[in-house]
């Protein structure tokens, strides 16, 4: 099973890999972190018992143990941590690289909620590419689509 | 041999079952987000996270025992959006377990979705009735240090829309199983607008 897993782990990772970076979706932080929780399990107990998830003590850990931690955990954690980054980074920025998309196209100050209702409302095409870029890894496009 | 197939077939079908049962009770951070954002009313709350905790000592001096009394209430807090997450965390350690990652992920989903967006929170931690009641103040304070911490490195929430306030054993969910895994769970209270944002996302305190 663990092994399957960490082969599905490795097939995605290359994947997206392929793929390449601009072109990868980032993953919600739930799905994210239970990609890692999954491909890491055994490696988690073994090296980073009692470590915290946060203030980055757990991906200390698992950098600091990179050499002895199985492939699959080791793939899943680089995959992992990237998209985690990236979506935190969009969602932070997209009021400033908006800003500008945002009062030409819906004539409005983005101020809040507002922003994604304006941004779902206008076609990718016409918004700047790197507000674009930022409104997709924010995950709010697809995520207020699924509601 | 085809009975063997269809044993096979049925055990597969059950597997899915099972995974689909799994998939409807998991957590969904549109669910929080939802529940986070009815807010009631738009004063403002006149009580801090300190008061909290000295609120939480004074019960204890107050109404001494192995178990309270009585569960201490904060009639402030009464009427506010909330959501309760039962998260574990290794024995006597503000360490979360992997099993509950995907819960705090789904917290931080919720924190960064639009809707809720400028909003303080409490992160109030709550132990079972397992160890000293001072203890689990302690206990409590530190988890739910941990769960903002978490929050905040990875998943890129505002620290400062997040204050952490360790509740102990003084607010049982089922006081008559004290020592139930139900009573170790983590609570978001949303105490009102904390920042407005300006022009180019530039946040500023509300007036």
């Amino acid at each position: 099973m663990g092994g399957i897993r960490a082969s599905a782990f490795l097939i995605i990772g290359f994947l997206l890999g392929a793929i390449g970076t601009a072109a990868a979706q980032t993953m919600s932080y739930a799905d994210a972190v239970s990609q890692l929780a999954a491909a890491c399990r055994t490696d988690l107990a073994k090296y980073c018992r009692n470590v915290e998830l946060g203030n980055g003590r757990l991906r200390a850990c698992l950098d600091a143990h990179q050499n002895v931690v199985s492939p699959g955990c080791q793939q899943t954690r680089a995959m992992v941590y990237a998209s985690i980054s990236r979506r935190a980074a969009a969602q932070r920025d997209i009021g400033r690289l908006c800003d500008a998309d945002i009062e030409r196209l819906c004539g409005t100050s983005h101020a809040d909620a507002h922003l994604v209702e304006c941004l779902l409302s206008v076609s990718p095409a016409a918004m700047s590419p790197a507000c674009n870029q930022a409104f997709t890894d924010s995950g709010w496009r697809t995520e207020r689509a699924q509601q | 041999m085809i009975r063997h197939q269809i044993y096979a077939i049925a055990a597969l079908i059950l597997a899915v079952a099972a995974t689909v049962a799994a998939a409807d009770t998991r957590l969904s951070s549109g669910q929080i987000a939802r529940s986070l954002a009815q807010v009631s009313g738009t004063s403002k709350l006149d009580l801090t996270a300190d008061q909290m905790r000295q609120e939480v000592l004074a019960h204890i001096r107050n109404y001494p025992g192995a178990l309270p009394p009585q569960a201490l209430t904060f009639p402030q807090l009464a009427n506010l959006a909330q959501f309760t997450v039962e998260i574990n965390f290794n024995f006597n350690s503000a360490a979360i377990k992997p099993e509950s990652y995907r819960d705090v992920g789904a917290i931080a989903d919720a924190l960064h979705n639009p809707i809720l967006l400028g909003y303080g929170f409490l992160v109030i931690g709550h132990t079972d009735s397992v160890g000293g009641r001072m203890y689990n103040v302690g206990l409590s304070q530190r988890r739910a240090e941990a769960v903002v911490a978490a929050l905040v490195n990875p998943f890129g929430v505002n620290p400062a829309v997040l204050a952490p306030v360790g509740m102990g054993e003084e607010q049982l969910q089922d006081p008559r199983h004290p020592t139930a895994a139900v009573n170790r769970r983590v609570q978001l209270i949303n105490v009102g607008k904390k920042f407005c944002f300006g022009r180019s996302g530039e946040q500023f305190l509300c007036q």
